[in-house]
Protein backbone atom coordinates (compact mmCIF):
# COMPACT_ATOMS: atom_id res chain seq x y z
CA UNK A 1 0.00 0.00 0.00
CA UNK A 2 1.26 3.59 -0.73
CA UNK A 3 0.87 6.39 1.45
CA UNK A 4 2.00 8.91 -0.69
CA UNK A 5 3.42 12.13 0.74
CA UNK A 6 2.38 14.97 -2.18
CA UNK A 7 -1.24 13.92 -0.42
CA UNK A 8 -0.74 16.09 2.20
CA UNK A 9 -3.84 16.98 4.11
CA UNK A 10 -2.60 19.38 6.53
CA UNK A 11 1.35 20.77 6.97
CA UNK A 12 3.39 19.28 9.27
CA UNK A 13 4.18 22.02 11.93
CA UNK A 14 7.98 23.30 12.79
CA UNK A 15 7.62 21.86 16.15
CA UNK A 16 10.70 20.09 16.96
CA UNK A 17 10.61 17.47 19.53
CA UNK A 18 13.52 16.09 21.36
CA UNK A 19 14.47 12.09 20.25
CA UNK A 20 15.05 10.56 23.80
CA UNK A 21 14.48 6.76 24.25
CA UNK A 22 12.54 6.89 27.68
CA UNK A 23 9.91 10.06 26.36
CA UNK A 24 6.83 9.49 28.46
CA UNK A 25 4.29 8.34 26.19
CA UNK A 26 1.93 11.18 27.02
CA UNK A 27 4.42 13.80 26.24
CA UNK A 28 4.50 12.18 22.77
CA UNK A 29 0.88 12.23 22.09
CA UNK A 30 0.89 15.99 23.12
CA UNK A 31 3.61 16.25 20.54
CA UNK A 32 2.11 14.20 17.92
CA UNK A 33 -0.87 16.18 18.59
CA UNK A 34 0.51 19.23 18.05
CA UNK A 35 2.03 18.67 14.85
CA UNK A 36 5.30 16.37 15.18
CA UNK A 37 6.22 13.85 13.20
CA UNK A 38 8.97 12.83 15.24
CA UNK A 39 6.95 12.21 18.05
CA UNK A 40 5.10 10.36 15.86
CA UNK A 41 7.66 8.17 14.49
CA UNK A 42 9.20 7.45 17.90
CA UNK A 43 5.29 6.28 18.92
CA UNK A 44 5.85 3.93 15.71
CA UNK A 45 9.22 3.06 16.41
CA UNK A 46 8.13 2.32 20.00
CA UNK A 47 4.54 0.16 19.68
CA UNK A 48 4.91 -0.49 15.97
CA UNK A 49 5.74 -4.61 16.68
CA UNK A 50 3.24 -4.40 19.55
CA UNK A 51 0.48 -3.70 16.72
CA UNK A 52 2.03 -6.29 14.38
CA UNK A 53 2.63 -9.27 16.98
CA UNK A 54 -0.87 -8.60 17.93
CA UNK A 55 -2.16 -8.54 13.93
CA UNK A 56 0.46 -11.58 13.20
CA UNK A 57 -1.72 -13.77 15.27
CA UNK A 58 -4.79 -13.84 12.98
CA UNK A 59 -2.57 -15.19 10.42
CA UNK A 60 -3.51 -12.74 7.46
CA UNK A 61 -1.64 -12.52 4.12
CA UNK A 62 0.92 -9.69 3.66
CA UNK A 63 -0.90 -7.58 2.46
CA UNK A 64 -4.24 -7.85 4.70
CA UNK A 65 -1.91 -7.79 7.71
CA UNK A 66 -0.32 -4.43 6.05
CA UNK A 67 -3.91 -2.71 5.77
CA UNK A 68 -5.06 -3.60 9.34
CA UNK A 69 -1.92 -2.21 10.84
CA UNK A 70 -2.24 0.83 8.78
CA UNK A 71 -5.63 0.77 10.02
CA UNK A 72 -4.68 0.67 13.71
CA UNK A 73 -2.06 3.65 12.88
CA UNK A 74 -4.70 6.21 11.32
CA UNK A 75 -6.97 5.17 14.10
CA UNK A 76 -3.97 6.37 16.44
CA UNK A 77 -3.46 9.77 14.09
CA UNK A 78 -6.80 10.78 14.50
CA UNK A 79 -7.16 9.81 18.20
CA UNK A 80 -3.72 11.23 19.58
CA UNK A 81 -4.84 14.45 21.11
CA UNK A 82 -7.59 12.48 22.42
CA UNK A 83 -6.59 9.74 24.56
CA UNK A 84 -7.75 10.04 28.10
CA UNK A 85 -5.31 7.76 29.24
CA UNK A 86 -1.76 7.77 27.74
CA UNK A 87 -0.28 4.92 30.11
CA UNK A 88 -2.63 2.86 28.58
CA UNK A 89 -1.52 3.28 24.78
CA UNK A 90 -0.21 0.14 25.10
CA UNK A 91 -3.46 -1.85 25.45
CA UNK A 92 -5.61 1.00 23.44
CA UNK A 93 -3.21 0.48 20.53
CA UNK A 94 -3.55 -3.72 21.27
CA UNK A 95 -7.36 -3.77 21.93
CA UNK A 96 -7.73 -1.87 18.31
CA UNK A 97 -5.07 -4.03 16.86
CA UNK A 98 -7.49 -7.15 17.77
CA UNK A 99 -10.70 -5.36 16.72
CA UNK A 100 -9.63 -4.12 13.65
CA UNK A 101 -8.38 -7.78 12.98
CA UNK A 102 -11.46 -9.50 13.63
CA UNK A 103 -12.95 -7.61 11.26
CA UNK A 104 -10.77 -8.24 8.71
CA UNK A 105 -10.94 -11.81 8.58
CA UNK A 106 -15.09 -11.46 9.32
CA UNK A 107 -15.01 -9.25 6.01
CA UNK A 108 -12.60 -11.61 4.67
CA UNK A 109 -15.73 -14.18 5.07
CA UNK A 110 -13.33 -16.84 6.40
CA UNK A 111 -12.73 -18.31 9.81
CA UNK A 112 -9.56 -17.90 11.52
CA UNK A 113 -7.25 -20.63 10.58
CA UNK A 114 -6.18 -23.12 13.08
CA UNK A 115 -3.51 -24.23 10.88
CA UNK A 116 -0.33 -22.81 12.44
CA UNK A 117 2.10 -21.91 9.62
CA UNK A 118 5.89 -23.02 11.29
CA UNK A 119 7.16 -21.88 7.65
CA UNK A 120 10.40 -19.58 8.56
CA UNK A 121 10.16 -15.74 6.94
CA UNK A 122 12.51 -15.64 3.47
CA UNK A 123 16.10 -14.18 3.74
CA UNK A 124 15.07 -10.90 3.94
CA UNK A 125 14.14 -11.04 7.23
CA UNK A 126 16.51 -9.76 10.14
CA UNK A 127 18.97 -12.26 11.67
CA UNK A 128 17.97 -14.22 13.96
CA UNK A 129 19.62 -13.29 17.20
CA UNK A 130 21.89 -16.34 17.76
CA UNK A 131 21.92 -15.76 21.93
CA UNK A 132 18.55 -16.61 21.69
CA UNK A 133 17.26 -19.27 19.29
CA UNK A 134 19.18 -20.95 17.23
CA UNK A 135 17.52 -22.08 13.89
CA UNK A 136 16.19 -25.96 15.08
CA UNK A 137 15.32 -24.28 18.82
CA UNK A 138 13.07 -21.69 16.38
CA UNK A 139 11.88 -24.49 14.83
CA UNK A 140 10.92 -26.49 17.56
CA UNK A 141 9.33 -23.46 19.36
CA UNK A 142 6.84 -22.80 16.34
CA UNK A 143 6.03 -26.19 16.08
CA UNK A 144 5.24 -26.93 20.00
CA UNK A 145 3.43 -22.88 19.66
CA UNK A 146 1.31 -24.60 16.64
CA UNK A 147 -0.16 -27.51 18.40
CA UNK A 148 -1.06 -25.27 20.96
CA UNK A 149 -4.93 -24.53 21.26
CA UNK A 150 -6.00 -21.16 20.30
CA UNK A 151 -6.63 -19.86 23.44
CA UNK A 152 -3.32 -20.48 24.58
CA UNK A 153 -1.92 -19.29 21.56
CA UNK A 154 -3.44 -15.79 21.65
CA UNK A 155 -2.48 -15.33 25.42
CA UNK A 156 0.75 -16.08 24.81
CA UNK A 157 1.21 -14.11 21.92
CA UNK A 158 -0.08 -11.40 24.24
CA UNK A 159 2.40 -12.21 27.02
CA UNK A 160 5.31 -11.77 24.91
CA UNK A 161 5.01 -8.67 22.99
CA UNK A 162 7.29 -5.69 23.13
CA UNK A 163 6.69 -3.57 25.38
CA UNK A 164 4.82 -6.01 27.31
CA UNK A 165 1.09 -5.59 27.84
CA UNK A 166 0.71 -5.87 31.79
CA UNK A 167 -2.58 -7.86 33.17
CA UNK A 168 -5.45 -5.68 33.49
CA UNK A 169 -4.56 -4.81 29.26
CA UNK A 170 -5.01 -8.49 28.42
CA UNK A 171 -8.08 -9.49 30.29
CA UNK A 172 -9.46 -6.07 29.00
CA UNK A 173 -8.44 -7.52 25.29
CA UNK A 174 -9.60 -10.60 26.08
CA UNK A 175 -12.71 -10.22 28.23
CA UNK A 176 -11.41 -12.36 30.31
CA UNK A 177 -11.28 -11.99 34.25
CA UNK A 178 -7.76 -10.32 35.54
CA UNK A 179 -8.21 -13.10 38.32
CA UNK A 180 -7.77 -15.59 35.69
CA UNK A 181 -4.93 -14.42 33.43
CA UNK A 182 -2.12 -15.81 35.76
CA UNK A 183 -3.32 -19.12 35.80
CA UNK A 184 -4.08 -19.51 32.29
CA UNK A 185 -0.52 -17.77 31.96
CA UNK A 186 0.73 -21.09 34.23
CA UNK A 187 -1.45 -23.38 32.48
CA UNK A 188 -0.37 -22.63 28.79
CA UNK A 189 3.02 -22.62 29.65
CA UNK A 190 3.24 -25.41 31.05
CA UNK A 191 1.48 -27.22 28.14
CA UNK A 192 4.48 -25.32 25.83
CA UNK A 193 6.95 -26.88 28.15
CA UNK A 194 5.50 -30.21 27.76
CA UNK A 195 5.01 -29.66 23.94
CA UNK A 196 8.62 -29.00 24.10
CA UNK A 197 9.99 -31.97 25.57
CA UNK A 198 8.12 -34.22 23.83
CA UNK A 199 9.96 -33.36 20.83
CA UNK B 1 15.43 -28.88 24.98
CA UNK B 2 15.62 -31.10 28.12
CA UNK B 3 17.15 -28.42 30.33
CA UNK B 4 13.70 -27.20 32.72
CA UNK B 5 12.97 -23.89 31.28
CA UNK B 6 11.74 -21.08 33.36
CA UNK B 7 8.34 -19.26 32.57
CA UNK B 8 10.06 -15.93 31.67
CA UNK B 9 12.68 -17.72 29.70
CA UNK B 10 9.97 -19.76 27.51
CA UNK B 11 7.88 -16.76 27.07
CA UNK B 12 11.24 -14.89 25.82
CA UNK B 13 12.02 -17.61 23.56
CA UNK B 14 8.05 -18.11 21.83
CA UNK B 15 8.37 -14.24 21.59
CA UNK B 16 11.95 -14.33 19.91
CA UNK B 17 10.89 -17.30 17.45
CA UNK B 18 7.54 -15.72 16.36
CA UNK B 19 9.29 -12.76 15.42
CA UNK B 20 11.71 -14.37 13.71
CA UNK B 21 8.71 -16.17 11.60
CA UNK B 22 6.88 -13.44 11.07
CA UNK B 23 9.70 -9.96 11.92
CA UNK B 24 7.44 -6.38 11.50
CA UNK B 25 8.09 -5.13 8.02
CA UNK B 26 10.04 -2.49 7.33
CA UNK B 27 7.53 -0.81 4.39
CA UNK B 28 4.74 -1.39 7.39
CA UNK B 29 6.92 0.80 9.74
CA UNK B 30 7.17 3.31 6.95
CA UNK B 31 3.57 3.41 6.33
CA UNK B 32 2.34 3.51 9.54
CA UNK B 33 5.05 6.80 10.26
CA UNK B 34 3.82 8.69 6.72
CA UNK B 35 -0.10 8.10 8.15
CA UNK B 36 0.92 11.10 10.28
CA UNK B 37 0.46 13.55 7.08
CA UNK B 38 -2.69 12.17 6.50
CA UNK B 39 -3.67 13.82 10.10
CA UNK B 40 -6.90 17.19 10.05
CA UNK B 41 -7.99 18.69 12.70
CA UNK B 42 -10.18 21.04 10.99
CA UNK B 43 -12.91 18.12 10.36
CA UNK B 44 -15.15 16.89 13.02
CA UNK B 45 -14.34 13.20 13.60
CA UNK B 46 -16.87 10.79 12.48
CA UNK B 47 -16.35 7.66 14.57
CA UNK B 48 -17.77 4.23 13.21
CA UNK B 49 -20.77 2.95 15.85
CA UNK B 50 -22.23 0.18 13.88
CA UNK B 51 -20.12 -2.41 11.47
CA UNK B 52 -22.43 -5.55 10.11
CA UNK B 53 -19.00 -6.80 9.01
CA UNK B 54 -18.23 -6.76 13.16
CA UNK B 55 -21.62 -8.24 14.17
CA UNK B 56 -22.06 -10.90 12.17
CA UNK B 57 -21.10 -14.15 13.78
CA UNK B 58 -18.14 -16.40 12.56
CA UNK B 59 -19.81 -18.94 9.93
CA UNK B 60 -23.52 -17.09 9.79
CA UNK B 61 -22.40 -14.99 6.88
CA UNK B 62 -23.58 -14.97 3.56
CA UNK B 63 -20.53 -14.09 1.21
CA UNK B 64 -22.87 -11.83 -0.84
CA UNK B 65 -24.27 -9.78 1.89
CA UNK B 66 -24.21 -6.31 1.81
CA UNK B 67 -22.10 -4.61 4.25
CA UNK B 68 -23.44 -1.64 6.52
CA UNK B 69 -21.74 0.76 8.40
CA UNK B 70 -22.95 3.76 10.17
CA UNK B 71 -20.05 6.37 11.00
CA UNK B 72 -21.31 9.42 14.00
CA UNK B 73 -20.71 12.82 15.27
CA UNK B 74 -23.39 14.23 17.44
CA UNK B 75 -24.51 16.43 14.51
CA UNK B 76 -24.94 13.73 11.59
CA UNK B 77 -24.64 10.07 10.74
CA UNK B 78 -23.90 8.71 7.59
CA UNK B 79 -25.08 5.81 6.70
CA UNK B 80 -22.96 3.75 4.46
CA UNK B 81 -24.03 0.44 2.34
CA UNK B 82 -21.01 -1.88 0.33
CA UNK B 83 -22.92 -3.79 -2.49
CA UNK B 84 -20.54 -5.92 -3.64
CA UNK B 85 -21.79 -7.20 -7.22
CA UNK B 86 -19.81 -7.31 -10.30
CA UNK B 87 -18.19 -4.34 -9.04
CA UNK B 88 -17.85 -2.63 -5.70
CA UNK B 89 -20.25 0.13 -4.70
CA UNK B 90 -20.56 2.59 -1.61
CA UNK B 91 -23.78 3.93 -1.24
CA UNK B 92 -24.31 6.14 1.41
CA UNK B 93 -26.95 8.42 2.85
CA UNK B 94 -26.71 11.68 5.29
CA UNK B 95 -28.76 11.73 8.39
CA UNK B 96 -30.01 14.21 8.96
CA UNK B 97 -30.71 14.55 5.11
CA UNK B 98 -28.95 17.31 3.57
CA UNK B 99 -26.88 18.52 0.87
CA UNK B 100 -23.34 18.01 0.78
CA UNK B 101 -19.68 17.54 -1.20
CA UNK B 102 -18.81 14.45 -0.80
CA UNK B 103 -14.84 12.84 -1.51
CA UNK B 104 -14.16 9.55 -1.19
CA UNK B 105 -10.19 8.91 -0.19
CA UNK B 106 -8.45 5.80 -1.23
CA UNK B 107 -5.05 5.68 -0.95
CA UNK B 108 -3.56 8.05 -3.73
CA UNK B 109 -7.20 8.67 -5.22
CA UNK B 110 -10.25 10.94 -4.30
CA UNK B 111 -13.16 11.34 -5.54
CA UNK B 112 -16.18 13.53 -5.52
CA UNK B 113 -19.95 13.14 -5.42
CA UNK B 114 -22.81 15.35 -4.74
CA UNK B 115 -25.25 14.22 -2.07
CA UNK B 116 -29.02 14.84 -3.29
CA UNK B 117 -31.29 16.18 -1.36
CA UNK B 118 -32.31 13.11 0.55
CA UNK B 119 -28.33 13.18 1.81
CA UNK B 120 -27.71 10.51 -0.64
CA UNK B 121 -24.63 9.75 -2.87
CA UNK B 122 -22.97 6.76 -4.50
CA UNK B 123 -19.51 6.01 -5.45
CA UNK B 124 -19.36 3.12 -8.66
CA UNK B 125 -16.00 0.49 -9.21
CA UNK B 126 -14.45 1.10 -5.03
CA UNK B 127 -12.11 -1.02 -4.76
CA UNK B 128 -10.56 -2.83 -1.74
CA UNK B 129 -8.50 -0.95 0.82
CA UNK B 130 -9.07 1.78 3.33
CA UNK B 131 -11.02 4.83 2.35
CA UNK B 132 -12.79 7.66 4.40
CA UNK B 133 -15.16 9.76 3.81
CA UNK B 134 -15.07 13.82 4.13
CA UNK B 135 -18.71 15.80 3.61
CA UNK B 136 -18.68 19.32 3.37
CA UNK B 137 -21.97 19.96 5.13
CA UNK B 138 -24.03 22.90 2.73
CA UNK B 139 -26.57 23.76 5.55
CA UNK B 140 -24.16 23.81 8.44
CA UNK B 141 -21.89 26.89 7.91
CA UNK B 142 -19.96 24.71 5.38
CA UNK B 143 -18.95 22.28 8.25
CA UNK B 144 -16.90 19.61 7.58
CA UNK B 145 -17.25 15.91 9.01
CA UNK B 146 -14.84 13.07 8.39
CA UNK B 147 -15.07 9.40 9.00
CA UNK B 148 -12.51 7.46 10.48
CA UNK B 149 -10.80 5.02 8.03
CA UNK B 150 -11.82 1.78 7.29
CA UNK B 151 -10.56 -1.32 5.29
CA UNK B 152 -13.83 -2.08 2.58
Amino acid sequence: MRWPQSRQQMPTSEVSFPVMTETPVAELLVAAGAGSQEAWNTLVDRYGRLVWSVVRGFRFDAATAADVSQTVWLRLVEHCDRIRNPEGLASWLATTARNESIRASRRLARAIPTEFSVEVADDTAPPLDERILDDEQLQEVLGAFGEMSPKCREILELLCTDPPLDYEAISDILGMPIGSIGPTRSRCIDRLRRLLERR
Amino acid sequence: MTEELRDEQLLARLAAALDASNPLPESVVEAAKATFTWRTIDAELASLVFDSAAEELAGVRNAEATRQMTFRTPGVEIELVVVSETSRRLVGQLVPPQTAEVTLHHEDDTRVAQSDSLGRFTFHDVPTGSVRLTCKLADDDAATVQTEWTII
